[in-house]
């Protein structure tokens, strides 16, 4: 019970905080901003309208969106919010849950390369190919955690003896890791400095030029989809850092949410103090948290 | 094994039926798919009452009075068989509307019996137990290959390609029996017994020689060459019985070697998978810059080889350390895709087949949009991609998730074998993303979007047979994805004869069908609720149709969609210098520029370096030799008499 709880909280609070990056960039701007519940306010828009679709798709374009929100919903029924256990957990469930993610991916692109848009297919083989090489990052972190904690579960990551923290005897380490994921998050999400959100020309976009042709409730799903998407991210982030686990469950779920806060601020910091990379420079960022997980990695190995 | 006896006499049948009867093209194709479709139902009624046994069943028979035949069916053949006899059927059922041409009744009467033919020689070779046995076999096996890919032989492209096939297979060939001959000296007998006892020594020689030989079958990088040139060569539903079916043959050859020799050295397990690393991250990223749709297909063979190479490699490593666990899952995950990739890739190369009947061609960059006037073909084949991508619910993941376990297994063994294991997990991941680019492009650009050309254009949809096994095969792989228990239990049992699965607690295996099983359908539950929940949000709303949004340009043409190429360019273009990538671009000079041309190739480097290393210098070599061969017949009598008489005094 309290499983589905937490998750239905996740479930409902997510679309909150992509609010809270848009708050923090204004700040930066010295803007009012728009209101924290902006997202809301975009997904009941949206899904008061209907679509327009183009002569050229087929039912693969309506697939890309409900593929990509089904894949980011599961995702979440594996996570532990706030130390609640998940819905789903056995060994090996994260390799499963990144790979329900590419399928969502797969979807996302096919969709794109169904309205025959020169700019979506550039897009899509963006996609692609950073998605690619941020995976390669993600195994390694999780062979990283294996090392650590041995074992390939979400939940068992951050319970028991061995929980994964940074308070924990491994935390310098850990830290290495934090940042490869918050690069990851970046790429994952495309935020900036991989993709904008907020650009304005469609050569440059990557996620955003991919769902140019989407519209009305599609377009809602796909936003719900990203929306959980970085919340999973930032949820695996906000799970390493957190320093204690609290006896009480609200104030256990406050806390979770504290940082959670706290990793989407950092996000909105990040998106207003950097500049938006080149596009052939963005594999290198991604190699960079890339070589960071695997320097971590190799540390590990002076451990067992 | 009388039963499975009869399947082979009834495959066989179904081969010589059609030249009996080459007259009645409709009928000797339908006697060929009944007689086939027959034999392939007895063989696995034949696996399953010896699946039930525990014992392995014998069978000899004396041959020209120097050897003897013999033949024995243990669980490794049995897993290496079902793949056989479930889906050469549906291969031959394609068959019966692909070779529709009946002006060429003779011809296809032919390639229906080297068709029969290949089904027997993979047969034979799984069954055989002894070393003559297996070389017949296989000799036998290439052979009926050779000719069944020189369906189209007055084409020059065919014969050339279909040449080099010959000469890799035959190459791989005289490794194979060069291995033999190695054994057969140390052990002083043709059996597969005993082979165990030969020394340290002898036995790496013949693991070496044997992993050559059949890693030219089974197209490990830079043994592969021949497959992306034979396969465009091929027909496609010969193509789809190669790929899907045959090159497996030289996976189960490298796993027979490793077990008989049953030697628990690191060097077997290093060599492997990174042989295997290689071959996967390599074949998936030549798969992606091909824009020729059989040729990429082949490619992504090469590539899944490479992921089943990674899972055997685990599993012997796992032996080679004791860690029972890991060798199970690394060679139940080896073993699932081995069945697995048996049903994705001819299902591939069979929408392939039906592209390049309707269209006239295979270049990717050509075609789009067909999705719409070929939905049959369209559908199965977005499924296939999505399986072969190895992702959930479908059947593709379910083996790498074996492969991803049996890694993780193996981080925590020392040294060598720790690292690995993780660079097992990286490339895994990296071939993932890749194969998940190359089949989204493939797709993508062939099935969606607008038609690049006029080829692409007004078609009807295939003939029924090849609809049916087309749909068939892809149910097969949403079969398996949702409901994989069944299977991973064979996988796991598959090497039972040989390595016992006693100490492994049983919990460990279950649990992880079971959990794979629920999360798959609770994904596809997912998925259907939200394309419910999707279906009532869009009730009552308006919906129209109009064209795509070009940025504000009202005049597009379906010339502008985005190409394979530039699709694939960048991600190809990271991997440099391991592709060799050319670009030629003439440039646009003056104000006014006239023509300017662009074009971007990109070159095998196993293909090059086979060039510059061997073929350029053997053929340097033998023209200074050209001399010998002048035309005078009785000088070439002569030369046999000397050579005769030279061997005569000498040996």
């Amino acid at each position: 019970m309290e499983s589905f709880i937490s998750l239905a909280i996740a479930l409902l609070i997510a679309p909150l905080f992509p609010g809270i990056i848009l708050k923090v960039k204004a700040l930066f701007a010295g803007k009012k901003g728009p209101p924290l519940l902006i997202k809301y306010f975009t997904l009941a828009k949206l899904l008061r309208k209907g679509s327009v679709y183009s002569t050229s798709t087929t039912f693969v374009f309506l697939l890309g969106p409900i593929v990509a929100c089904a894949a980011a919903v599961m995702a979440l029924l594996f996570f532990p919010f706030a130390g609640v256990p998940p819905l789903l957990s056995f060994q090996g469930d994260v390799i499963v849950l990144f790979y329900i993610l590419g399928v969502g991916r797969f979807f996302t692109i096919a969709a794109a390369l169904d309205t025959a848009s020169p700019f979506e297919g550039m897009g899509a083989a963006r996609e692609a190919f950073f998605s690619t090489l941020a995976e390669a990052t993600i195994f390694v972190v999780l062979i990283f955690f294996y090392r650590l904690n041995g074992s390939l579960s979400l939940a068992t990551y951050f319970f028991g003896s061995q929980a994964i923290s940074l308070a924990g005897p491994h935390g310098a380490l850990l830290l290495l890791v934090i940042v490869s994921l918050f690069m990851i998050l970046l790429t994952e999400n495309s935020r900036v400095p991989v993709d904008d959100p907020a650009t304005h020309l469609e050569l440059t976009m990557i996620h955003e030029v991919m769902i140019l042709d989407h519209s009305g409730p599609d377009l809602a799903l796909i936003e719900l989809g990203s929306f959980y998407k970085l919340f999973f991210y930032a949820a695996f982030i906000s799970c390493l850092i957190k320093p204690l686990t609290l006896t009480d469950p609200v104030a256990n779920t406050l806390l979770f949410y504290g940082l959670m806060t706290v990793v989407y601020v950092a996000i909105g910091v990040t998106e207003s103090i950097t500049a938006r990379l080149k596009m052939n420079l963005v594999p290198k960022y991604i190699l960079t948290s890339f070589a960071l997980g695997f320097f971590a990695l190799i540390l590990t190995l002076e451990l067992v | 094994m009388d039963i499975l006896f009869t399947a082979v006499s009834l495959v066989l049948l179904a081969g010589v039926l059609p030249l009996l009867s080459y007259r009645w093209f409709r009928f000797f194709k339908t006697v060929h798919i009944t007689a086939l479709t027959a034999g392939c139902l007895t063989g696995l009624y034949g696996l399953y009452t010896v699946w039930q046994q525990q014992d392995v069943p014998l069978f000899s028979y004396p041959w020209l009075h120097a050897f003897t035949l013999s033949f024995s069916l243990d669980s490794l053949s049995t897993v290496f068989l079902l793949p056989v006899f479930l889906v050469s059927p549906l291969i031959a059922l394609y068959g019966y509307h692909y070779l529709n041409k009946a002006e060429d009744c003779w011809r296809v009467a032919v390639s229906h019996f080297f068709f029969s033919l290949l089904i027997v020689a993979m047969i034979l070779v799984t069954l055989a137990a002894n070393m003559v046995t297996f070389a017949l076999a296989w000799e036998l096996m290439s052979l009926s290959s050779y000719f069944l890919v020189m369906y189209d032989y007055e084409k020059e492209e065919t014969q050339a390609a279909d040449y080099l096939y010959l000469l890799f297979t035959q190459t791989g060939a005289l490794c194979i029996f060069a291995a033999f001959a190695v054994i057969s000296t140390s052990t002083g007998s043709l059996s597969f017994a005993q082979i165990e006892q030969i020394p340290h020594g002898i036995k790496l020689v013949a693991f070496f020689l044997a992993f050559i030989g059949f890693g030219s079958k089974a197209g490990i990088f830079p043994l592969h060459i021949w497959l992306p040139h034979a396969h465009p060569a091929a027909p496609s539903h010969v193509s789809a019985l190669l790929s899907g079916v045959m090159i497996k043959m030289g996976i189960y050859g490298i796993l027979r070697m490793y077990l008989l020799l049953d030697d628990p050295t690191p060097i077997f397990p290093q060599t492997v998978l990174v042989c295997g690393m290689v071959t996967g991250v390599l074949g998936v990223v030549y798969a992606l810059g091909k824009r020729d749709l059989k040729r990429l297909l082949a490619y992504s063979s090469i590539e899944n080889i490479g992921v089943i190479l990674i899972g055997a490699g685990l599993g012997m490593l796992g032996i080679s350390s004791g860690n029972r666990i890991m060798a199970a899952f690394g060679f139940a995950g080896c073993l699932l895709h081995v069945f697995n990739h048996a049903l994705f890739k001819p299902l591939l190369f069979m929408g392939a087949g039906v592209i390049l009947h309707k269209t006239g061609t295979r270049h990717i960059d050509q075609l789009g949009g067909l999705m719409k006037t070929l939905p049959v073909t369209g559908r199965t084949f977005l499924t296939g991609s999505v399986a072969i991508s190895g992702l959930p619910p479908l059947n593709g993941f379910i083996s790498e998730f074996l492969i991803y376990y049996a890694a993780f297994l193996g981080l925590g063994l020392q040294g060598s074998s720790f690292l690995l294991s993780m660079f097992a997990i990286i490339s895994l991941a990296i071939i993932g993303g890749l194969a998940a680019g190359c089949f989204t492009k493939v797709v993508g650009l062939v099935f969606l979007g607008e038609a690049r050309s006029k080829k692409g254009q007004n078609l009807v949809e295939s003939g029924r047979t090849m609809q049916a096994a087309m749909i068939l095969l892809a149910l097969a792989c949403l079969l398996i994805g949702i409901w994989p228990e069944p299977l991973i239990h064979l996988a796991f049992c598959g090497l039972r004869d040989f390595i016992p699965l006693a100490g492994v607690s049983p919990v460990v295996l279950g649990d992880i069908p079971h959990n794979l099983t629920l999360t798959a359908r609770l994904f596809l539950g997912l998925l259907l609720v939200t394309a419910a929940l999707r279906h009532l949000l869009y009730r009552s709303k308006p919906i129209s149709r109009s064209s795509t949004w070009g940025c504000g340009f009202s005049q597009p043409t379906s010339r502008m969609q985005y190409t394979g190429t530039s699709y694939a360019m960048s991600m190809v273009d990271f991997f440099r210098p391991f592709v060799k990538v050319r670009t030629e671009y003439s440039g646009i000079s003056k104000i006014f520029p006239r023509w300017t041309g662009y074009a971007h190739k990109i070159e095998d480097i196993a293909e090059i370096a086979l060039h510059r290393a061997l073929v350029r210098p053997l053929l340097w070599a033998l023209g200074k030799l050209r001399w010998i061969q002048h035309g005078h017949i009785q000088l070439y009598i002569g030369y046999i008499i000397l050579t005769i008489a030279v061997l005569l005094l000498v040996v």
